[in-house]
């Protein structure tokens, strides 16, 4: 049996972690609170954004842009959405685990596709698997991201695309279901489709026919090619936005149950530190009594 | 004539004006009055300049979609913000943007200095071996 004081050691020391676990657990709490404040004040912007991109479809409907072509696929873009930190649970084994299973079926070897990762998470498991990488710097995704933080990024991607460099981009995510519950789900970005966005905005769109009438300044063409690089942009900000409050929720579900766990193994030690006190009390007494039968 | 301005963080600008000019680097310049017919239009870099009763101010925008139908002006933006002056506006939005950018750049060296130094105390602690 360990001795006494080693005992009281460990359990000072489980009872540290549980105090840094627990004040985790209350920073995600709060992190999270605001996380989904930001999508819910995010979302009418998409849908906006995605109902003047169905306006503009609609009236230009023999309007083309690469960006709306469905092409034979020859070079893929994974855009992984990870954390910056750990702790945080299986959230982002889940997006990686999710990602190796789609491309073991999907591709046969590694020049088929390259990786754009966001967070520093990402960016160190591509760099473990040897995947290749739109970028060697870290792109972090920060409590509260903006459209710079991940410019470099897709700027990067959308030039690709419309070179013909990439045929398709994938975005690899968690998706926010609620606080116990995170989904990994992967989307495709680029080629936008046509006739999804019209279906999304159909009642919108098809109003009435003298409304849909309008005036492009300066013309359909160029409109449609400065929005849809918007429209993409938004997307993937919408996704970070949704996978960043999966990654609060995540470090929350986790940090609870360890400090749940650190109060059970403070439990457990308490218990043995009692029997170990009173081992050493038994001890002595049966030396005092042992020692004055002896005088007697 | 309305004009709802809105970005990412809520919205920017939500009120009554007269006439507004549009500034843009990709499409140049045109203005929206009352009563103009339907229209849709992009801003690459660029500025609003909102009139009202012979006051103006200036809204900077980079990247954004504006759509003009019966009176209503939406303007959905990346990044937007407002000033008295146009050029003090830019000049403001720029810089954040920079700083963005540097304490993002800084934030990363931080953070990977303090993961080697942790890994490095974890070895020098040998808490493998206990």
């Amino acid at each position: 049996m360990q001795s006494m004081r080693d005992i009281k050691q460990r359990i000072n020391a489980t009872q540290k972690t549980s105090q840094i676990t627990k004040a985790m657990h209350m920073v995600s709490a709060s992190k999270l609170k605001k996380a989904e404040k930001s999508i819910v004040s995010f979302r009418p912007l998409t849908k906006r954004l995605t109902a003047s991109l169905a306006r503009v479809l609609d009236s230009a409907q023999d309007v083309s842009h690469p960006m709306l072509d469905e092409r034979p696929t020859n070079h893929t873009v994974y855009i992984i959405i990870s954390s910056d930190r750990g702790l945080a649970g299986p959230y982002n084994a889940n997006v990686f685990k999710r990602f190796e299973a789609y491309i073991e079926k999907h591709h046969t070897s590694h020049d088929e596709f390259s990786i754009a990762p966001l967070g520093y998470k990402a960016l160190m498991f591509a760099r473990r698997r040897n995947y290749k990488t739109l970028t060697d710097k870290v792109i972090q995704v920060r409590d509260d991201v903006q459209f710079i933080d991940f410019q470099s990024i897709s700027d990067r991607f959308i030039k690709g695309f419309l070179s013909g460099e990439f045929d398709k981009v994938i975005v690899f995510h968690n998706k926010f279901i609620n606080t116990l519950t995170q989904n990994v789900v992967h989307k495709t970005l680029l080629p936008i489709e046509r006739q999804a966005v019209l279906d999304a905005h159909k009642e919108e769109t098809k109003k009435n026919q003298y409304e849909r009438i309008y005036h492009f300044e300066p013309n359909v063409s160029d409109v449609l090619h400065q929005l849809l690089p918007m429209v993409v942009v938004n997307r993937l900000y919408g996704m970070i936005l949704e996978s960043k409050a999966s990654e609060h929720a995540a470090r929350m579900t986790a940090m609870k149950s360890a400090t749940d766990n650190a109060n059970e193994l403070i439990g457990d030690l308490q218990l043995q530190y009692n029997r170990a006190r009173q081992d050493a009390i038994t001890t002595e007494l049966t030396d005092i009594i042992g020692g004055a039968n002896a005088v007697n | 004539m309305r004009l709802n301005v809105i970005a990412p963080g809520g919205v920017i600008y939500d009120e009554d004006v007269d006439y507004i000019t549009i500034s843009s680097k990709n499409n140049g310049d045109f203005a929206i009055m009352h009563d103009h017919a339907p229209v849709i239009s992009t801003i690459d870099v660029g500025y609003l300049k909102m009139v009202k009763d012979n006051n103006h101010i200036f809204t900077v925008i980079i990247n954004a979609v504006l759509e003009q139908r019966e009176n209503i002006i939406n303007v959905i933006a990346q990044e937007a913000h407002v000033g008295l002056n146009k050029d003090s506006a830019l000049e403001h939005l720029n810089e954040v943007r920079k700083e963005r950018l540097e304490e993002n750049r800084r934030r990363t060296m931080d953070f990977l200095k303090a993961e080697r130094e942790l890994k490095k105390s974890i070895k020098d602690a040998k808490a493998s071996k206990r």
